[in-house]
């Protein structure tokens, strides 16, 4: 077998491995354990200087501070409030497109679908200045709906190529068959292609909802007020009215991140490998 | 009635030409099987007829109506598919409902539709289960089911048999044939294995690179091939072919076997030259009775039980197969004699057209 299975391979690289892999492992947690260690630290210990050594006591309080002195819930509810709908309106706009890209052979097929990927390519900072002077004359500026269409208006290129090549994956012999049976091609989408998805919109929904509930650029950009403020952005008002308040940042930090662990184990029944089996031959 | 008639139908996928010109009727309650050789473009016909491909030009009629430019859910066909194409998140009954459910059927119809052409092939006892539950065998016949409960004019096969293995590929061949005289609808079937054209078959076409080499009954084909092709394709084990002189005799057609025996066939021949004389391995004789008779050694013997097959290399270096006895005793490196018998041997000119067939029905 290739490559080799650790167990057996000589000792040296087993013993190698056995060290290498906590040491990686801690390396990459360091900024996590940093952010949730500091998020129990007194507020005392970083007044006196210790922001990286062993915190004085555990200080649960800053959870409770949070929510009692910043609008930490009000600016999850905004989060929420663009997520959901995105996730939503992406998912199911790409599942259109990228019906349309698999199964219909078009003559502009191969360009519309570059079009979709290409527009990943741009960087969307140099889209900035454009794009908030768009919003602020379609009356979209400062409002959750401006921010949810511009998502879903970048997130939909990504989830096209996603979706288009789940699609070709799929036995083409399924559709042909529902045709040659006398059932709408809308009827074929809804009744056998879009169950045999569920896997890659489970996949695509804990993707984009994550990109989306992290998101900070557009958030400052396209949202000025309270009332509109994702908690990403959010969190950086909290900043400002305790100043260098980092155990209450990394508490609400902590707090933030945890819809799209949620998100994640909620939709992970649906990861199911196989789904097409007995479909065809085999 | 369901007649299903082709003309002048043509396939060109870009510059590429797939299917020629087909001209072909296809009779109500008629089994029709496509047959010839992988590329040959069976399988595009037949999707042409279920709508899956256009038709690049031409005609197609079913039923009398003209089909060439109607999409393929309001053709009136059912197909089934060579990978089966069951919905593999529904249960068998669903899959085989699915098509009456989506084009409006009422509950109680289809469940009455569902269970009849459940029994009909034995399914009834797997309706719940999955497709990912049941063998290759059972699959199939939940494809099959699917195409039934839509009573539909034409039933359209594409080589629906080649995933089983050889067992169940006869009994299931026996199970079509059942159906095809139970329901009396108008079948074409695709395949590139002839035993399943010569078994099923009311009418074969045999088709070559896109065109039709031969049209007619497995017996008309298997008596009087037209040509070269239909003769090798048609027959198991394969036609012989030798290369002989033939030229036109009083009494018929004069031919000059490898290794200088003479052999006249009843029939006129043109011109003389050299020709291709082609005699099925079950009309020679491994005890030398016949007309004329070929000297050989045994290269393979094929011991079958119910018969035996023996590869002979005769004196000019061709080889030929002969069907004999179950019961023969020759052994490779043993002389045999063949008998050659006239009245079976086909002779086709150089451009490979047959001149006399050896029809035996005559």
């Amino acid at each position: 077998m290739f490559p080799t299975p650790i167990q057996k391979a000589s000792p040296a690289a087993r013993i190698g491995y056995q060290v290498l892999l906590p040491v990686a492992l801690m390396i990459w947690l360091i900024p996590l354990i940093g952010v949730a260690v500091t998020s129990l630290r007194p507020a005392s210990d970083l007044a006196a200087g210790n922001y990286f050594g062993i915190p004085s006591g555990l200080a649960f309080e800053n959870y409770a501070a949070v929510f009692r002195d910043s609008p930490i819930g009000w600016y999850i509810l905004n989060s929420f409030k663009v997520t959901v709908p995105t996730v939503i309106g992406a998912v199911a706009l790409s599942c259109l497109t990228g019906f349309a890209l698999a199964v219909y052979g078009f003559r502009a097929n191969l360009w519309v679908f570059f079009a979709f990927v290409a527009g990943n390519f741009i960087p969307f900072q140099i889209l900035m200045v454009p794009v908030r002077d768009m919003t602020l004359r379609a009356g979209m500026y400062d409002t959750t709906l401006g921010l949810v269409l511009f998502h879903i208006a970048f997130q939909t290129g990504f989830c096209t190529l996603f979706m288009r090549n789940f699609i070709k994956g799929l036995p083409f012999a399924l559709i042909e068959s529902a045709r040659v049976e006398g059932v709408s091609e809308w009827r074929i989408f809804r009744h056998i292609v879009l169950p045999l998805m569920r896997p890659a919109i489970a996949a695509l929904s804990v993707l984009v909802f994550t990109f989306v509930w992290n998101d900070y650029f557009w958030a400052t950009v396209l949202v000025q007020g309270q009332h509109a403020m994702p908690v990403t952005a959010g969190l950086y008002s909290l900043n400002g009215q305790w100043v260098a308040a980092w155990h209450l940042v990394s508490a609400g930090s902590i707090v933030a991140a945890l819809p799209p662990v949620l998100m994640f184990f909620l939709m992970q029944r649906h990861f199911i490998a196989g789904l097409t089996l007995g479909a065809t031959k085999g | 009635m369901a007649e299903v008639s082709l003309s002048k139908v043509t396939k060109e996928f870009g510059a590429v030409s797939v299917i020629k010109g087909i001209d072909l009727q296809i009779a109500d309650g008629e089994f029709c099987v496509f047959v010839g050789p992988s590329g040959c473009g069976k399988s595009t016909l037949l999707r042409m007829v279920a709508g899956l491909e256009e038709i690049s030009s031409g005609a197609l009629r079913i039923g009398g109506r003209d089909m060439t430019q109607v999409g393929p859910s309001d053709r009136g066909v059912a197909m089934v598919f060579q990978s089966y194409a069951l919905y593999p998140h529904m249960t068998v009954a669903e899959n085989i409902g699915f098509g009456l459910r989506m084009t409006g059927h009422d509950k109680a119809e289809i469940a009455k539709r569902t269970s009849a052409a459940a029994k009909m092939l034995q399914l009834d006892h797997l309706l719940d289960r999955k497709p990912g539950q049941l063998s290759g065998g059972q699959r199939q016949r939940v494809a099959i089911g699917r195409a039934i409960v839509r009573n539909p004019d034409v039933f359209l096969f594409d080589e629906p048999l080649s995933n089983l293995d050889a067992a169940l590929r006869v009994q299931m061949r026996g199970e079509i044939s059942r159906l095809h005289q139970d329901l009396g609808a108008t079948m074409i079937y695709v395949t590139h294995d002839q035993v399943e054209a010569m078994t099923m078959a009311d009418k074969i076409v045999v088709l070559s690179a896109g065109h039709i080499e031969q049209v007619g009954s497995p017996l008309e084909l298997y008596h009087r091939p037209r040509n070269l092709f239909v003769a090798g394709f048609i027959g198991s084990p394969k036609m012989n072919f030798l290369t002989v002189e033939a030229r036109p005799a009083p009494g018929g057609a004069e031919v000059t076997l490898p290794g200088g025996a003479v052999v006249t066939l009843a029939g006129q021949i043109a011109v003389a030259g050299q020709m291709t004389l082609g005699l099925r391995p079950e009309h020679a004789s491994a005890t030398g009775v016949g007309d004329a008779v070929l000297e050989g050694t045994v290269k393979l013997a094929e011991h079958l039980g119910s018969e035996t097959l023996f590869f002979v290399a005769l004196s000019d270096g061709s080889e030929i197969a002969v069907k004999a006895d179950g019961l023969a005793s020759e052994r490779p490196g043993d002389r045999m004699r063949v008998g050659v018998p006239a009245r079976a041997c086909h002779l086709f000119d150089a451009a490979g057209q047959a001149l006399i067939n050896g029809d035996l029905t005559r």
